[in-house]
């Protein structure tokens, strides 16, 4: 899912799916996430980032 | 689409199949098992096997969260939710695991309040719109889906959420590969690690693998290109004589796993001494519970819980089926008494069952190959 807003005091992202539909997701488990960035969401919760080499 | 297309790219898959080819001895039987019910799912949907050569065969392993959950679980958690008061959540392909009266389906049809969520955080957003009830999750899944469980758990305690409590049935997967390894049953010369538990735990904990046991492990992800890539590490690791863990899923799996999803981890659960696997029977440490400082949140301490083991219906073979010792259609009820719309066994009720996978997509590549 891509990150489209991020609520950094509650550690939530707005995230969109392929087909554009917006979720909400847990980000506690990440160590930063940023607008526009790729994550893998499982069960609500982000649990990796794309590794900027690849997502470049 | 970025990240799919390009891991779905016919040409490359053929290039990759010819690889394989090249890399396979003549007159060898290769066994490779497919630890996640993630991957049985991609082989099956993009028949993936039938682009190997005859000689190297996939083996499903036990890596489909739902399969596992013996029907004594499921009778718990159907106790729970026929309870007054009660608002009882699950993921929806476990509403229609069979206990061994009913599913948690049944109950709900039988006026029961089961309700279906797509996360745990869901769970507790219905906790805190119905005060006056209690709420229970039905937490199931490996390591990919724990951290979920934890950190809504912690957010539960945080904002004081009483009502809420979890019922704990998440697994680990290192010990059934272990139990699996040292069975006698399973002769296997490689695993595709899975994917998304790599996420969380890194490619570390598979290391035991090639150094007790002798054979590769190669950590993969979920697309085509992904698993015949994998395929190709493995015997090629087999053809050059070397045995390690690779990761091919790099681009999502840091060797060392998700450091933070681990502290929550090991600060909201602790290994059970003992948990019922379906069809691999009691496996040691395999099985998490809540930690003491989550006590509190314990379905299964809160509520009064039969907690009797169930023997598995005499005509399933999910057993057979999860052990990789028999093949989905091998089951004597296989498509005929167990289908996806009327399942015996939990292989058929998950997308990612070695049963439904093969059922939904395999059975037409088979029945072109008998004909």
């Amino acid at each position: 899912m891509t990150v489209v807003l991020l609520d950094e005091h509650r550690a939530l992202a707005l995230c969109a799916d392929a087909d554009g539909e917006r979720h909400t997701v847990e980000t506690a488990l990440l160590e930063q996430a940023a607008v526009g960035e790729q994550l893998l969401v499982h069960a609500g919760v982000a649990i990796a980032s794309l590794a900027p080499e690849v997502a470049a | 689409m970025k990240f799919v297309d390009e891991f779905r790219d016919a040409a490359l898959g053929r290039a990759v199949a010819g690889e394989i080819l090249s890399l396979v001895e003549p007159g060898r039987h290769y066994k490779v098992m497919e630890v996640c019910g993630g991957h049985t799912h991609s082989i099956y949907k993009y028949g993936v096997d039938d682009l190997l050569p005859a000689n190297v065969e996939l083996v499903h392993g036990p890596g489909c969260p739902v399969c596992v959950i013996p029907m004594g679980r499921v009778d718990d958690g159907i106790a729970i939710a026929e309870m007054p008061g009660v608002i009882f959540t699950c993921f929806g392909d476990m509403m229609r695991v069979p206990g061994s009266n009913g599913s948690l389906l049944d109950a709900k049809a039988a006026g029961a309040d089961v309700r279906m969520v797509y996360s745990p955080l869901d769970a507790l957003r219905i906790a805190k719109q119905n005060p006056a009830q209690e709420v229970v999750f039905f937490a199931i899944g490996f390591e990919t889906t724990a951290p979920s469980t934890a950190l809504t758990l912690k957010r539960a305690r945080a904002e004081g959420v009483e009502i809420f409590s979890c019922i704990c049935s998440h697994v680990t997967i290192v010990p059934p590969l272990r139990a699996l390894l040292e069975s006698p049953d399973l002769r296997l010369d490689g695993f595709i690690g899975p994917g998304h538990v790599a996420t969380v735990v890194g490619a570390r904990p598979f290391e035991f693998i090639p150094a007790d046991y002798g054979k590769p492990v190669v950590v993969a992800g979920f697309e085509p290109l992904d698993i015949l890539q994998s395929i190709a590490m493995i015997l090629r690791q087999l053809a050059e004589g070397r045995c390690e863990v690779e990761n091919q899923y790099r681009r999502v799996v840091p060797y060392e796993g998700n450091l933070r999803a681990l502290e929550v981890l090991a600060e909201v659960f602790e290994l059970r001494p003992h948990f019922e696997w379906r069809g691999l029977g009691f496996i040691s440490d395999s099985g998490l519970k809540l930690s003491p400082a989550y006590a509190d949140l314990d379905a299964e301490l809160r509520f009064s819980v039969p907690g009797v083991r169930v023997a598995d219906p005499k005509a399933c073979q999910c057993g057979e089926v999860l052990k990789g010792v028999i093949k989905p259609w091998e089951c004597k009820v296989f498509g005929t008494a167990c289908t996806p719309e009327r399942p015996i066994g939990t292989c058929m009720v998950s997308s990612e069952g070695a049963c439904a996978a093969y059922y939904n997509f395999g059975r037409f590549a088979r029945e072109r190959e008998v004909v």
